[in-house]
């Protein structure tokens, strides 16, 4: 008889493979896994024969001729009985030794099967694997589709057909975990009967999800440190400058800001900053307890440093008389990643909330408006075209937390990138399930940002060389070789192999007094004659007429127990 | 009969030398010019050297060397923060193992790399401040490793 077979021996073993977990118990069940099958009490007895059956092959390797012979009276023994095969092994070659006459299957076929099986196991495994990552995705898309059509019976079946793919998959890590999140929203969508909003949780939560996001990829680290550099510059030359957050969380952005304004050659401006950030549901004035730890940070480095709190659930309830911007100091906004909530949808009538807000934010005269947003098409009306780029988009996301992960050391890490995942889960369940005004999420592409700028009558500013090697330099201290910074038009990206993910840019208005200066390419500057404004940019009197007649009862600007004026005399 | 002599050996103890350890000042000019781990290393000496290795001078000069300007002001600033000891451990020495090694003593380099650690070294700063446990820079504990394989199904299915 010839060589032993490959296909028999390959059904055989995966046959003898999934029988092993429901076996007789005394089956070893590692193994198994690996496809052998022996019995537990046989192990030992198993494990000294091939010892012995070692030492005779590499005894007898100068004889392979007798290797090459099989007897024409071979009987086959599967090999994943590895008692019985290992005894017919030993019978062969070291004849010696008392066993059955049993000859083995040709050194060949045997070798190959014996060594490569386990790693033609995983390599299966691995196709399968990846058959069931591209299904799954052809199931989101056929779904979304369902759902744009309104078949909602179809959709319902795919998910069910998609949540028991998930059960093959593993979710621990790619395709399976994001697809996972998606399934998850579409449920939602589908058969949650209130609306999404209802149960995307307090700002305190957000506030907790937003730090361990910061904690546990570099976006917006990059987003930070790319803001500061642009507004420093901006500062470069004033004494007292204004700096408005549109969204303070736990202020990390600022201590760099408050240290390099330290360092500055010339010596510090006096700084304020305002913050604008949810009212706190408890009582508890967070805003205010942020302001007290930036204030003692910058007097330990003796800045002068003013805080103040303005609290509002949504930027289009903030006022410009709220931030009490005094004439004469050169001012900055500051918006990491909130704009794109101003925005409705594209086919809706009438003036978005981004344009009343961008035209108060001109109305300010800011030296600088530092832009970060998230470098997606999220805000397309028709719903198949937005899960599509959704998916794509934090399917790359989601990839670049994973590297981070698995080179990461500690426990705390290891959390941080779990919870980061909540945090991009919450935003994949409002691009998903909200429709119209409750859906928050509604990213815009960088191109279309820059286009609204313009129209909005803003100017946009180089962000510069220094900013861009900050970037790079950054980059190299986090893991994962797929992080690429590139500048486009004076912005920076920041994405994951070649896939731009999040976009920082900075603008002024373009009615400025002074003339256009050069875009200086060095930290240390000329100085730069300050052309004071002489008159308050604020309408102070449309602002009050507006007071009296409107209710402004979703925003307090928390001035009685919030300010925090710690002005230090140097 | 010898006479004691703090600076100046005399004449007749050109036998005995001059100790290093005698001088702790000149021993702080010199280990100044070391990189940082040979001053780790210079640390465990012996307990003179230890405490001399502590000193923020010799930490300082090495943050600040090929660096210009602004000394006495940037010191205030980073012993308020906590030190230049401490920012080289957290921070500095971080970002100057990865840079690739051609680059590690271009002036260039190590003025952003000191700017750098400094912004990060101050969010520090302001999280131990908070008294909340202090996590920003733990990314920085991280080994990098460029050679990290992905399978290729994935990057098949994420391929627009």
């Amino acid at each position: 008889m010839g060589p032993y077979p490959c296909g028999s021996a390959a059904t055989g073993w995966e046959g003898g493979r999934s029988e092993a977990p429901c076996a007789a118990p005394e089956i070893d069940g590692l193994l198994a896994g690996a496809g052998y099958r022996v019995r537990s009490s046989d192990l030992c007895h198993v494990a000294q024969r091939l010892e012995r059956l070692e030492s005779a092959m590499v005894g007898s390797s100068g004889n392979h001729v007798d290797f090459a012979h099989p007897a024409s009276d071979a009987v086959h023994y599967n090999p994943s009985d590895l008692a019985a095969w290992v005894d017919s092994m030993l019978s062969e070659l070291a004849p010696a030794d008392p066993g059955p006459a049993r000859h083995a299957p040709a050194p060949d076929a045997w070798e190959d099967q014996i060594y490569s099986q386990p790693q033609r196991a995983v390599a299966a495994r691995m196709e399968e694997e990846e058959d069931s990552g591209i299904r799954l995705v052809h199931l989101l898309m056929s779904s979304a589709d369902a759902i744009q059509r309104g078949d909602v019976a179809l959709a319902g079946s795919l998910i069910d057909e998609m949540r028991l793919l998930l059960t093959r998959v593993n979710t621990g890590f790619g395709i399976g975990k994001v697809a996972g999140y998606f399934v998850d929203a579409l449920t939602r969508r589908l058969f949650s009967a209130s609306s999404a909003a209802a149960a995307s949780g307090s700002p305190a939560e957000y506030e907790i999800l937003y730090h361990h996001f910061y904690e546990a990829s570099p976006y917006l680290k990059f987003a930070h440190f790319t803001a500061n550099q642009a507004i420093l510059e901006a500062f470069e030359g004033h004494d007292r400058v204004h700096v408005i957050d549109f969204s303070l969380m736990h202020g990390l952005q600022w201590p760099a800001l408050i240290q390099a304004l330290a360092l500055r050659p010339g010596g510090p401006p006096a700084l304020r900053l305002t913050g604008i950030g949810p009212p706190s549901p408890d009582g508890r004035d967070s805003l205010r307890e942020i302001g007290l730890r930036l204030a003692e940070l910058a007097r330990s480095v003796r800045v002068r440093f003013a805080f103040r709190g303005v609290a509002a659930n949504r930027l289009d309830d903030v006022r410009p008389w709220m931030l009490q911007v005094a004439p004469g100091e050169a001012v900055a906004v500051n918006s990491v990643m909130q704009l794109h909530r101003l925005l409705s949808d594209p086919d809706s009538p009438g003036p978005a909330p981004i344009d009343s807000v961008l035209a108060w934010i001109r109305g300010l005269r800011p030296k600088i408006i530092t832009v970060v947003e998230q470098e997606a098409d999220h805000n397309k009306p028709g719903f198949l075209d937005r899960f599509t780029e959704a998916l794509f988009y934090y399917s790359t996301v989601f990839d670049s937390l994973e590297a981070g992960r698995a080179s990461c050391s500690g426990a705390q890490q290891q959390q941080s990138t779990a919870v980061a995942e909540v945090y991009l889960q919450r935003e994949i369940r409002d691009i998903v399930c909200c429709e119209g005004p409750d859906r928050a999420e509604r990213h815009e592409p960088l191109m279309r940002w820059r286009a609204r700028m313009i129209r909005a009558g803003l100017r946009p500013v180089h962000l510069g060389s220094n900013a861009f090697k900050q970037a790079r330099m950054l980059l190299t201290l986090f893991s994962g070789e797929g992080y690429c910074v590139e500048e486009v038009d004076g912005c920076l990206t920041l994405g994951w192999h070649s896939r731009p993910l999040i976009a920082a840019s900075a603008w002024r208005a373009d009615d400025f007094d002074e003339d256009a200066r050069p875009i200086p390419d060095n930290f240390i500057f000329n100085s730069i004659s300050n052309t004071n404004e002489s008159n308050s940019s604020i309408n102070n009197n449309a602002a009050m007429l507006r007071r009296r007649n409107s209710n402004n009862n979703n925003s307090r600007s928390s001035d009685s127990s919030s300010q925090q004026e710690s002005i230090h005399g140097m | 009969m010898e006479t004691q002599c703090d600076d100046v050996p005399l004449e007749h103890d050109k036998g005995k030398g001059f100790s290093i350890n005698d001088n702790a000042d000149l021993l702080a000019e010199i280990l100044s010019r070391l990189d940082g781990r040979s001053l780790g290393v210079a640390a465990c000496v012996c307990r003179l050297w230890s405490g001399v290795c502590r000193r923020d001078t010799v930490w300082e000069a090495l943050c600040t060397r090929h660096v210009s300007g602004g000394a006495a002001a940037a010191r205030a600033v980073v012993a308020a923060l906590g030190g230049y000891r401490r920012l080289y451990r957290l921070c500095m020495g971080p970002v100057l193992e990865r840079l690739p090694p051609a680059r590690r003593d271009e002036a260039a380099h190590l003025s952003l790399s000191l700017s750098l650690s400094l912004s990060l070294f101050s969010i520090d700063c302001y999280e131990r401040l908070g008294g909340r446990q202090r996590s920003s820079l733990l990314f920085l504990r991280n080994t990098v490793d460029p050679l990290v394989r992905r399978s290729m199904a994935r990057k098949v299915i994420y391929r627009r």
